[in-house]
């Protein structure tokens, strides 16, 4: 595996490099780092990771998935079956660390900045995650990032369904309001006489 | 905002990963990480292939395995010497309906049959 691919693996399907990873090939599993590399890292940093700790946790995902390719049957996409095995090892790092109190209803709290277009959207969501307290932002980014479904979270965190389905709902009204579109929030910015950010 | 549309909306944002500069530093970490594996998973086991021998060997060492080969030798020589006693002086091949060059040939198509027969099965495997 090295910073270039042969052209062969660069246009094969993902579930064609996950098969020739399962036979043993690292050039075809290097090719699936390079491809989701940045979905997984970016996952582990929406749910709160630091970035040391969001590369150390992606790296052992991906030695996992080499491990467990086999496993992969192409039933879904692989970046969602890479990204739970990562979500997954972040969340056991942290209930070993105890650092996610799933009773905590405290915001971090962070200055929002408006903005425009898919890219401000993208930058809008990070900024929005910070918003939310940890266990709300945790069990978003396994919901919505990792494609988790509310039981499954609730299994990953060992915590009760009602729980998570709070977090989950108090979440999304938060995020409702921070990635509330454009116009919306600049006419309740005037009608509170707040001054609008460009 | 319909709730449907901002989850949709929001599984749209969750999808589109933010750029990292760094990603082919990263996609060599992975390997130099899976090589550190490699390597020492390949030494580990040749360590324990190695103590395993060790342990075998002086199992049989010490259980007198030698002598008794050495007893079976003996007594499988004796039986050919005797065997050898009954049999004909001499085995006439020039009686036989073929030569003895047809006699070695078969024998080198069936050692070339048993290697296939043997590849294939170990490709099976």
């Amino acid at each position: 595996m090295t910073g270039s691919t042969s052209p062969a693996l660069a246009s094969a399907h993902d579930v064609e490099l996950a098969a020739l990873a399962a036979a043993g090939s690292r050039p075809a599993f290097g090719e699936l780092v390079r491809r989701h590399s940045s979905a997984v890292r970016g996952l582990l940093r929406r749910m709160g990771a630091d970035a040391a700790l969001a590369d150390d946790l992606a790296q052992d995902a991906f030695l996992a998935g080499f491990e467990q390719v086999a496993d992969f049957r192409g039933e879904g996409a692989f970046q969602g079956w890479i990204k739970r095995i990562a979500a997954r090892l972040y969340v056991r790092r942290l209930r070993k660390d105890a650092r996610v109190d799933l009773m905590s209803e405290t915001p971090e709290p962070h200055p929002p900045h408006a903005g425009e277009g898919a890219a401000a959207d993208r930058i809008d969501l990070d900024e929005a995650l910070k918003m939310l307290s940890a266990a709300e932002r945790v069990c978003i980014s396994l919901c919505y990032g990792a494609g988790l479904s509310h039981a499954e979270v609730a299994e990953a965190l060992n915590a009760p369904l009602g729980t998570v389905k709070s977090h989950v709902k108090r979440g999304l009204d938060k995020l409702k309001q921070r990635l509330a579109p454009v116009g919306r929030g600049e006419d309740e910015d005037q009608v509170a006489g707040r001054p609008v950010h460009g | 905002m319909a709730d449907l549309e901002f989850e949709t909306r929001l599984d749209r944002l969750f999808a589109e990963p933010p750029h990292f500069p760094d990603a082919p530093l990263f996609a060599l970490k992975v390997d130099e990480r899976l090589n550190r594996g490699w390597t020492l998973r390949r030494l580990v086991i040749g360590a324990l292939g190695l103590v395993g021998g060790v342990i075998g060997v002086a199992q049989i060492m010490s259980s007198g395995v030698l002598g008794k080969l050495q007893f079976v030798s003996n007594a499988s020589t004796k039986s050919l010497n005797d065997l050898a006693a009954l049999a004909p002086a001499k085995l006439s091949l020039p009686a036989l309906p073929f030569g003895g060059e047809a006699l070695w040939m078969s024998a080198l198509l069936a050692i070339l049959a048993l290697g296939f027969a043997l590849t294939r099965a170990i490709k099976e495997i």
